[in-house]
């Protein structure tokens, strides 16, 4: 259900509520009165010029950064202060970072089974199964016992993507997961988030990947310089930008 | 000059060999006190903690500044003074030459090890620590299972040469009158008039002691390279 204007009614559906976010670094305005709406099931493809805000957006949905000013609730919470809340959004929120932030004292399957059996507190054999389960399904469960530095980048993140799986989050976000890949290991990065996408994961992905946006997204959200500048169905985002930031920025990454 | 005669080596072994024990003890409990407090005094100033991160800051400097010798003697005479003037009768109250021993090379060592393992927390990846969060770890687990295992490993090397510092620095124990592995190997030299002898077999004694640690330090680093290679 894309849409192209955002209403401010809350919806049943909607599980992440960015209202009027603000989030400075000092005097540099990184999120200036941003405001976005994500319904379950959803897929948001997040873009835009280096420096735009776009991680810092993602990364204040997790309260990774703390913001400023505004609302986030996710899920039904609000992130205030209090440690319990944010745990509990954290538990919902599933994250994939850039460069994988894998465990490397900890083998790929300890690194899947620490926090399910840390925070969800279930047991080792049960997060066991859990972690080679989704192991398999990012078809790389022949490594389970290896240490993360004997992997590729394409099989790192991977990893990361099924150790931020065995929490059974409702919401998947990915802060350009495949930006510090090899090009030959992008694909099978790719290839695991479309899957994912098919299966209903809410996702909300920063990424230059215009072939992923076009496959999955149901809306591109452009933003520069802090801002949201332009929300639309990839289709009509690709083909006919609305504003020239926009049109500038894909002449640039296409280019 | 006598011929080197070592039979005087095999005849007082069993009184070397007590020193060696004392040696091994007390660079064993120096090293657990060292780096257990060690440990705790680099978190609270990693935490920065406010007035306590500022006062262990103090204490580490005062303590890397003075020599273990003069910790030593401090603790020796001072404290038990100290000691006596809080029980009220204000008469000195011993604490024993084995028992200064060990606490003193403990708190001296908790300085150094802390010094480490401080560095050793910063230079731990940013990621690491937005990762943990990602997973709603907690503090504790954070720095239980995944912080402090790879900083011990990232400092491992340095750890043992400072460990190995350690059991030399031991000897210094004869300040305090007790007998270490350089202390029983005096007093027999002296004995017997045998210096060469005894100071040649202790030094091969401390050199193997010590390069065996060494080896334990490359084949550490062997086993973990894989791990620490990213």
């Amino acid at each position: 259900m894309p849409r192209a204007t955002v209403s401010n009614a809350t919806r049943p559906a909607e599980i992440v509520v960015v209202e009027n976010v603000v989030k400075r670094f000092g005097a540099f305005t990184a999120l200036n009165d941003v405001t976005l709406k994500v319904d379950k099931g959803e897929k948001i493809v997040l873009c835009g010029p280096s420096g735009s805000g776009k991680s810092t957006l993602i990364r204040c949905i997790n309260h990774i950064e703390k913001h400023d000013a505004g609302r986030i609730i996710v899920d039904g919470v609000e992130l205030t202060n209090r440690i319990a809340d944010i745990n509990s959004v954290r538990c919902e929120v599933g994250m994939v970072f850039q460069s994988f932030n894998l465990f490397p004292h900890l083998t790929v399957a300890e690194n899947c089974m620490l926090a399910p059996i840390r925070v969800r507190g279930i047991s080792q054999s049960e997060a066991r199964d859990r972690a080679l389960g989704l192991l398999r399904k990012v078809r790389i469960q022949d490594q389970a016992g290896k240490y993360p530095a004997q992997l590729s980048g394409g099989q790192q993140q991977r990893v990361a993507i099924a150790r931020a799986l065995c929490m059974q989050p409702k919401i998947m976000l990915f802060d350009e997961p495949t930006s510090a890949l090899d090009p030959e290991m992008v694909k099978e990065v790719l290839e695991t988030m479309v899957e994912l996408a098919k299966e209903g994961m809410t996702m909300v992905c920063v990424t230059h990947e215009m072939g992923f946006a076009r496959e999955v997204a149901d809306r591109v959200v452009f933003m520069d310089r802090g801002s949201i500048i332009e929300e639309a169905e990839p289709e009509t985002f690709f083909k006919a930008p609305r504003t020239e930031r926009a049109k500038a920025f894909l002449n640039q990454i296409i280019h | 000059m006598n011929a080197l005669d070592f039979s005087i080596v095999a005849q007082s072994w069993p009184y070397l060999w007590s020193g060696l024990l004392f040696s091994l003890s007390l660079t064993a409990a120096a090293f657990a006190i060292g780096m257990i407090l060690g440990t705790c005094l680099a978190l609270a100033q990693h935490f920065e903690i406010p007035v306590v991160a500022q006062i262990i800051r103090g204490y580490v400097a005062i303590i890397r500044s003075i020599p273990l010798i003069l910790v030593l003697f401090w603790f020796f005479f001072l404290v038990p003074i100290v000691l006596g003037h809080l029980s009220g009768n204000g008469r000195p109250i011993p604490i024993g030459a084995t028992y200064t021993a060990f606490i003193t090379f403990g708190l001296f060592e908790a300085a150094y090890y802390s010094e480490i393992i401080r560095v050793g927390l910063r230079a731990v990846n940013k990621g690491q620590f937005e990762a943990c969060q990602a997973l709603a770890l907690s503090t504790y687990d954070t720095y239980r299972h995944i912080v402090l295992p790879q900083v011990l490993r990232v400092a491992s090397p340095i750890i043992l040469s400072q460990t190995i510092i350690l059991f030399q620095d031991t000897s210094l124990v004869y300040v305090l009158s007790l007998t270490d592995l350089l202390g029983a190997a005096s007093k027999l030299a002296q004995l017997n008039g045998r210096l060469v002898e005894m100071y040649l077999v202790i030094a091969v004694a401390y050199l193997v002691i010590s390069s065996a640690t060494s080896q334990c330090v490359a084949i550490l680093r062997k086993r973990y390279a894989v791990a620490a290679a990213r």
